[in-house]
């Protein structure tokens, strides 16, 4: 179901607040944020701002403490935790920044099973997938597809990533760092593709990055500190390279 | 399709050989024990069936198992048998169990004994028994290497073969059963049974009852049926042995997998982390890892069955008087229980696994 106002995610004054013995540490605070349909966004922020939980959360891995995550409409918050379970299958792919492909699977096998988990295990996915092949082709993996994620490099075990997030069609992709364990070269790639699939096939992408240059690839920037929302700049006040001293 | 399952399993081959080896260990306990047992036991009950009575006599608190009784019946209740209205022929039988070749040796009253169905079928040599004479079955004589005039010494005496008898017969040796009582300090009036032919036409239930009320308290086994035998033989234990042996070999198949699948998901803690972060359902985690265990178990369970069966062959080989039962049956029902056990061990790993929380998951080193 979309929402009447074309948002592939809203979210309304999510919290997120972990018990640490008998202190609660806040690592969400109140967030609004709103992704367009097709919208390309990259939030930035020190290490430990709340980024990768709220992108957890976004993805429905985490369930928030408070407010709600409307994803295509639907309030993820709200779901068990088997229907944000469906909801992932259905319309969120991820890219992970170590990469996290299935090790004893080939590039084309990780692939295979993305599509046979979409397809609630029985792998007929009646046609509506695009061919792997292709997908190899576009990405630049051809040859690699019988290839195990330890036998290829990061930028092509990163590419393979991306190629078994978006095979299912996922209205969003969610990318954690994607670039954060590549070299210059390989992220520009990374980075590039992702662009591409975003201007192609249309897909929303929540990027979280510590890397400006990665950021300034999004349509829009959003920057983050002590678990709040800054909202979007132009100048930002997180430095990566002064990220030690925060 | 490369499958997940299959590749986890390749992924890990000492995990995966340990297992399957100790599921097939499970099974070959199962099968060659269990075989052992069953087939000793068919054995001893068809040979007992053998000799083609309807009832057999023995002392009070008797069990199936005559031959390991002392022999406590007096032999002259055989005329009090034949008293009975509907009995056509009884012969007393002093039975020892032969540990040294493992087997039964019967004392046998010859006249009597070949008025029964189950007589002596003899293929080689002279159709009588006395003296110093034993009858011993062709399996046995191939198995000892004997013929007809050869001495061969049974339970520390001197014998002579007087016959060779076809198999199938009650026991495989046979000895005059004076001499036999004699050389084993049986007292002269006791024997071990008494087994009962019926006439032809008579009313079995009758003669059983009609024995039964003459003979109040003592042992009055149907001998006409195996399962009659076995169901009203007393056999202390030896059911709870077979349970025993079955649930032992379950639980190793058990233990094994809960430990190898309890290990492996924790290896796996981040992969399971990054199928639910894909969208895999519980049910799907749980399904991988039960399949996982069900291939493990199912290779172990047909090892298993493999090498019981060499087992069986090489110990029917080794010892021509030993039988191992091991029916088709058999070898279903281990393959159930086998994977019934593994997939039972992998339900705990499995739940665990489904129940992961994802975040930590993906974040586990």
């Amino acid at each position: 179901m979309e929402t009447p106002f074309g948002n592939a995610i809203e979210t309304v004054n999510l919290s997120m607040t972990y018990r640490s013995g008998k202190v609660d540490v806040p690592a969400v605070d109140d967030v609004n944020l709103t992704v367009k349909n097709g919208e390309f966004i990259a939030i930035m922020g020190p290490s430990g701002c709340g980024k990768t939980t709220l992108l957890h959360m976004l993805g429905g891995l985490l369930r928030p403490t408070g407010g709600k995550i409307l994803v295509d409409g639907i309030d993820i918050a709200s779901l068990s935790d088997a229907e944000r379970t469906a909801v992932r299958r259905k319309k969120i792919g991820y890219v992970f920044q170590r990469f996290n492909l299935l090790p004893t699977l080939t590039a084309r096998g990780n692939i295979e099973l993305a599509k046979r988990i979409h397809g609630n295990g029985n792998g007929s996915g009646g046609g509506k997938y695009p061919d792997v092949s292709q997908i190899f082709e576009m990405l630049s993996l051809s040859g690699k597809e019988d290839f195990r994620p330890l036998e290829m490099s990061g930028g092509e075990q990163q590419r393979v990533a991306i190629a078994r997030a978006v095979i299912n069609r996922p209205s969003i992709i969610l990318a954690d760092e994607p670039t954060g364990s590549l070299d210059s070269r390989n992220a520009r790639t990374v980075l590039e593709m992702l662009r591409n699939l975003n201007e192609k096939l249309g897909q929303s992408i929540v990027m979280i990055t510590h890397d400006a240059d990665a950021a300034s690839t999004a349509d829009r920037v959003i920057e983050m500190r002590d678990g709040r929302m800054l909202g979007p700049k132009s100048q930002f006040s997180f430095k990566p390279e002064l990220e030690r001293f925060y | 399709m490369e499958n997940l399952v299959t590749a986890n399993i390749k992924s890990r081959p000492t995990r995966t050989f340990i297992s399957i080896l100790a599921v097939a260990l499970g099974v070959i306990l199962m099968l060659v024990v269990g075989g052992i047992v069953k087939g000793t036991l068919d054995d001893y009950l068809g040979r007992t069936m053998a000799v083609g009575s309807d009832f057999i006599l023995q002392p009070p608190g008797s069990s199936v198992f005559y031959a390991l009784s002392d022999p406590g019946l007096n032999e002259k209740y055989a005329d009090l048998v034949r008293e009975v209205p509907g009995v056509v022929a009884v012969t007393p039988v002093l039975a020892k169990f032969n540990s040294k070749q493992f087997g039964l040796v019967f004392g046998i009253d010859w006249d009597t004994y070949n008025q029964f169905p189950g007589r002596l079928d003899i293929i080689k040599g002279n159709p009588s028994l006395q003296g110093d004479e034993v009858i011993v079955d062709q399996m046995y004589a191939d198995a000892n290497k004997l013929d007809v005039g050869m001495k061969t010494e049974i339970m520390n005496y001197e014998y002579t073969v007087a016959a060779i008898c076809r198999p199938g017969a009650a026991v495989r040796v046979f000895l005059p059963l004076e001499t036999f009582k004699e050389r084993t300090g049986t007292p002269p009036d006791k024997v071990t049974i008494l087994f009962i032919k019926a006439a032809d036409g008579a009313d079995r239930e009758k003669v059983f009852a009609a024995l039964q009320e003459k003979f109040q308290g003592f042992s009055l086994l149907r001998a006409s049926d195996q399962n009659l035998l076995l169901a009203e033989a007393k056999m202390p234990g030896l059911n709870e042995f077979r349970v025993l042996i079955v649930v032992v070999s379950m639980l190793l198949a058990f233990m094994i997998i809960l430990l190898a699948m309890y290990t492996t998901i924790f290896e796996r803690t981040r992969e399971i982390g990054i199928l639910k972060s894909l969208g895999a359902s519980q049910r799907f985690i749980v399904g991988m890892i039960l399949k996982e265990s069900a291939m493990i178990c199912g290779l172990g369970v047909i090892l298993g069955i493999v090498v019981s069966e060499v087992v069986r062959v090489a110990v029917v080989a080794k010892f021509p008087t030993l039988q191992v039962s091991m029916t088709t049956a058999d070898l279903g029902k281990g393959f159930v229980l086998g994977v019934l056990a593994g997939v039972l061990g992998a339900l705990y790993p499995a739940y665990k696994a489904a129940r992961m929380d994802p975040v930590k998951a993906l974040s586990y080193e």
